[in-house]
């Protein structure tokens, strides 16, 4: 019942409102402000169809005309109103205040505002002190925009127009042995490594077998698209026989592609059988001995790289401590595995770099991890010590290039300190 | 009374013996390879809890075991399964191979992942030659990372 009651309160003042508002609005439609007829109103650096930011800041012009404040009565003056995806409110009557209809009571001939993706409209729309348009009504063009996804909001990074990227010896339609070295080049952009911001610069992804990822996000990493985060430009390709395409895309520091986007042609190659023998004996890959590089010893991918996890350069350690090591690029395999890209670590305390096109040798400085261990629990006197990483191939002889990490100096507990606390 | 204790010793072993041999079916363990007690698998980076770009690098660290490449049936080794967004299967089949089960064949011990942004779990499995994990299976705690 109470419910009733007020509802009813709640419906008769509501009509009544709008019998005000109605009465208001006539009354206003008899008083428009006279608008001059040179009036003219416009988006300033805007034209119909751009495609925008969502997050936009636009600026009004108005000429003929003076902007004021909403409440000021001036002759031949006003302000601005923004209407989004909306038609012309009734010209006769206050312009609605709402989502779709922007006011700028406050003189301001700019705002910044925010759009979903997709297109909308826009049109500007100037009114007297009352919010009621003026008498002929002052408004600008009504324009369509298109709001681009939000990674617009990061501009890419620019390349010159003229670069280009290509490769080198490998034409549409080439047959290429299975393992195969592939050569990129570029023209008129720079080879930085991932990670260096620089304009017109970037560094080369091969697409292997698939379509251009989306050029406004960073390219993926996967078997499909190897990066070549070093500035590499040329890189080993092993592909299975048969149909493969191969396209170059570059990009930026951060992976993303150029504005505009930096891509080779779309070449496609096929790729041979390794050889009629081998295929109808069809040994395991295990086997298979890797090719030799020129030297005679195992070759490794030239951005494969060794390091230690722990401990850092010029820390201290205790006595007994586990050395961890990291491997970049390749992977570890058992001392006497013959597999392509793989190989056994080797500590070195205390020694110099050994001679790289020999066997490391095996002594208490030079500690083989022959069964893939990762890492290694060792015990030292106190003191300096030096720590060196170099992987071995199944022979224990270093790689080509020689994946060697940096010697580190590690301190264990100082002497002084000990007998200190002793 | 010191031969009552070791008579009671004697039957405790006699019937974990018993338990242990009771608890595992004899088939599958002649197929699985042994690990030893103590090994580990762990993460270097990232770490529980951490947040992470979209695109990082996940670091590989095994305790007491070697590395080896997928098919290289070498006693105490194995190959690293990074799984993500999911849980481990039953241990004594094959580790599959999809988006959620990266397997490291080539013995690598580091793998550069780009995830969508969100929370993910990882969690490592090191597998044997023919991708099963060990007995008892070298699996790491699962982490949780945030991609931002």
């Amino acid at each position: 019942m109470r419910g009733l009651r007020l509802q009813l309160i709640v419906g008769v003042t509501a009509v009544f409102a709008a019998a005000m508002s109605v009465s208001i609005a006539q009354e206003r439609a008899r008083a428009r402000s006279p608008a001059p007829t040179g009036a003219k109103l416009a988006f300033v650096d805007l034209q119909n169809n751009a495609r925008i930011a969502s997050k936009v800041t636009l600026r009004f012009s108005i000429t003929g005309m003076e902007i004021a404040p909403a409440g000021t009565a001036r002759r031949n003056a006003g302000h601005h109103h923004l209407l989004i995806d909306t038609e012309l409110p009734p010209l006769g009557q206050p312009i609605p205040s709402d989502f779709n209809h922007l006011h700028f009571g406050g003189g301001q001939s700019e705002a910044e505002i925010l759009l979903s993706p997709g297109r909308h409209t826009l049109q500007l729309l100037f009114a007297d002190h009352d919010h009621v348009p003026h008498d002929p009504p002052v408004m600008s063009e009504k324009i369509t925009v298109e709001v681009t996804a939000a990674p617009e909001e990061k501009p890419r990074t620019a390349a010159a127009p003229n670069a280009r990227i290509f490769f080198v010896g490998l034409q549409d339609g080439a047959v290429i042995p299975p393992r195969s070295v592939v050569r990129f080049g570029q023209e008129n952009i720079a080879i930085v490594p991932a990670g260096t911001k620089q304009d017109n610069a970037g560094h080369h992804h091969l697409l292997v077998d698939t379509e251009l990822p989306p050029l406004d996000r960073e390219i993926p990493s996967d078997f499909n698209h190897l990066h070549f985060g070093r500035g590499q430009t040329e890189t080993e390709l092993t592909l299975p026989p048969g149909e493969h395409t191969l396209q170059l895309l570059f990009a930026d520091h951060e992976h993303v592609p150029h504005d505009p986007p930096v891509m080779s042609q779309k070449i496609r190659v096929r790729v041979q059988e390794a050889s009629a023998t081998a295929s109808a004996t069809r040994p395991p890959p295990a086997t298979a001995a890797p090719p030799r590089a020129a030297s005679g010893r195992t070759p490794a991918p030239n951005d494969a790289a060794v390091y230690f996890v722990y401990p850092r350069n010029g820390t201290r350690i205790f006595a007994t401590s586990t050395i961890r090591f990291g491997l970049r690029n390749m992977g570890v395999a058992p001392a006497g595995v013959v597999r392509p890209n793989t190989g056994h670590h080797h500590l070195l305390i205390d020694v110099p770099t050994p001679p790289l096109d020999a066997a490391i040798p095996a002594d208490l400085n030079h500690i083989h991890l022959g069964n893939g261990q990762t890492e290694r629990k060792i015990t030292l006197p106190p003191g300096e010590h030096t720590l060196q990483l170099i992987l071995g191939d199944d022979q224990h002889v270093p790689h080509d290039p020689p994946i060697v990490s940096e010697r580190i100096t590690v301190y264990v507990g100082s002497a002084a300190k000990r007998s200190a606390r002793r | 009374m010191i031969a009552v204790q070791r008579d009671l010793a004697l039957r405790a072993a006699l019937l974990l013996a018993l338990a242990l041999t009771a608890s595992s079916p004899s088939a599958q363990t002649a197929q699985r390879q042994p690990a030893p007690r103590n090994a580990m698998v762990y993460f270097h980076y990232p770490l529980d809890g951490l947040r992470v770009p979209e695109r990082f690098t996940v670091r590989i660290g095994l305790k007491e075991m070697g590395v080896a490449p997928a098919g290289v049936d070498k006693p105490g080794t194995g190959h690293h399964h990074l799984l993500i967004d999911t849980d481990p299967g039953p241990p004594d089949q094959p580790i599959p191979a999809d988006y959620n089960h990266i397997h490291l064949g080539n013995g690598q011990t580091e793998v550069v992942v780009t995830l969508p942004k969100g929370t993910h779990t990882l969690q490592l499995l090191l597998g044997d030659h023919s991708h099963t994990p060990h007995k008892p299976p070298v699996l790491s705690q699962k982490i949780t990372v945030y991609v931002r």
